[in-house]
């Protein structure tokens, strides 16, 4: 599932059309022009979506693979075509909602307690970098997000191999090992997650300022969505290991 | 214990995120000119992208008039 989530946020973060929409600057005004207050409305609009779909799944974990694989669609879909992101974006929430009630559910399983933790923990860190970031603590420039860009995408190549050496019955131990060199990779994972959501800001926060068209609201908050679901599982991953060695 | 704590947590954090997330980032966040640039790639660099090289080996700045009054200021 983690693997899933990082390829998304791998495909998000290369994504040309970033670059093809803030060429629309200034084209547009008023009410069509992206905002800060709508882009933060519209993310929770996606979260609530996200808690209802976990809602279903925790009830019904079968569904938890339809909710990986439609939600995988609904994200590449929204990635590619951004104008249709007031469709794309809450069908993702919902999937991946649904997906990650099946998931946690599992974690819950096995070690009571760890989900509330990870959402917690989750949406800690997710107010912590907003004030780092709005404060002027953190202040992204293009070669932090070309360091992030590249953390992100070999991480995503390291899960992509793992997969695949999965299929002939072998696999890259440490990544999932609750040894040290396990839980410091996953210590490195979240952080990197974590800071993908400064970008995440940045993102939204120039938008406004450049007065990109609406639909863009949208289309930030899914850039959200999609980095905190990431950091949830790679926080859910993290205390399972720490747990799993008591 | 342990879920009232982390329940307050994420519930204060949401609480915090749906603010905080409404008001404009500082002054010192937005006022300079190494920020992020959106519309280029991530791996075209905050100094080269503004040095293109012609055929014949020139090479053209493209700066604005700010940057160049901010340069003569200094000399």
């Amino acid at each position: 599932m983690s693997r899933h989530a990082a390829l998304d946020t791998f495909g998000r973060s290369g994504n040309p059309v970033f670059g093809e929409k803030f060429s629309q600057r200034g084209d547009f005004a008023g009410s069509q022009a992206m905002s800060l207050d709508g882009a933060v409305n519209k993310t929770g609009i996606l979260l609530a979506l996200c808690f209802g779909g976990a809602f279903i799944g925790w009830s019904n974990p079968g569904l938890m693979w339809m909710g990986l694989i439609l939600g995988f669609i609904a994200a590449m879909y929204t990635s590619f075509v951004p104008r249709n992101a007031h469709i794309g974006a809450p069908a993702y929430a919902l999937l991946e909602g649904i997906a990650l009630g099946g998931i946690s559910m599992m974690f819950e399983s096995q070690y009571p307690g760890i989900v509330i933790q990870a959402i917690g923990l989750t949406f800690g860190i997710l107010a912590s970098l907003l004030f780092a970031y709005k404060s002027g603590l953190i202040l992204p420039t293009q070669n932090f997000r070309l360091m992030l860009f590249s953390a992100t995408a070999g991480i995503a190549l390291l899960y992509l191999v793992s997969i695949i050496m999965s299929f002939f019955g072998s696999g890259i131990g440490f990544i999932h090992s609750n040894g040290l060199f396990g839980i410091g990779f996953s210590l490195f994972v979240v952080g990197i997650a974590a800071l993908n959501l400064v970008l995440d800001f940045d993102f939204i926060e120039q938008g406004a300022e450049m007065g990109l068209p609406k639909y863009m609201e949208w289309y930030g908050a899914f850039a959200l969505m999609v980095t905190l679901v990431w950091l949830y599982l790679e926080i859910l991953r993290l205390l399972a290991k720490l747990q799993s060695r008591r | 214990m342990n879920t009232v704590f982390f329940s307050f947590i994420a519930i204060l954090s949401l609480f915090i995120f749906f603010n905080l997330g409404k008001v404009k980032a500082s002054q010192k966040q937005r006022n300079r000119n190494d920020r992020v640039q959106w519309g280029k790639r991530p791996w075209q660099g905050q100094k080269a992208n503004n040095v293109s090289e012609q055929r014949d080996g020139t090479k053209i700045i493209d700066v604005t008039p700010e940057d160049v009054e901010n340069k003569s200021e200094k000399e």
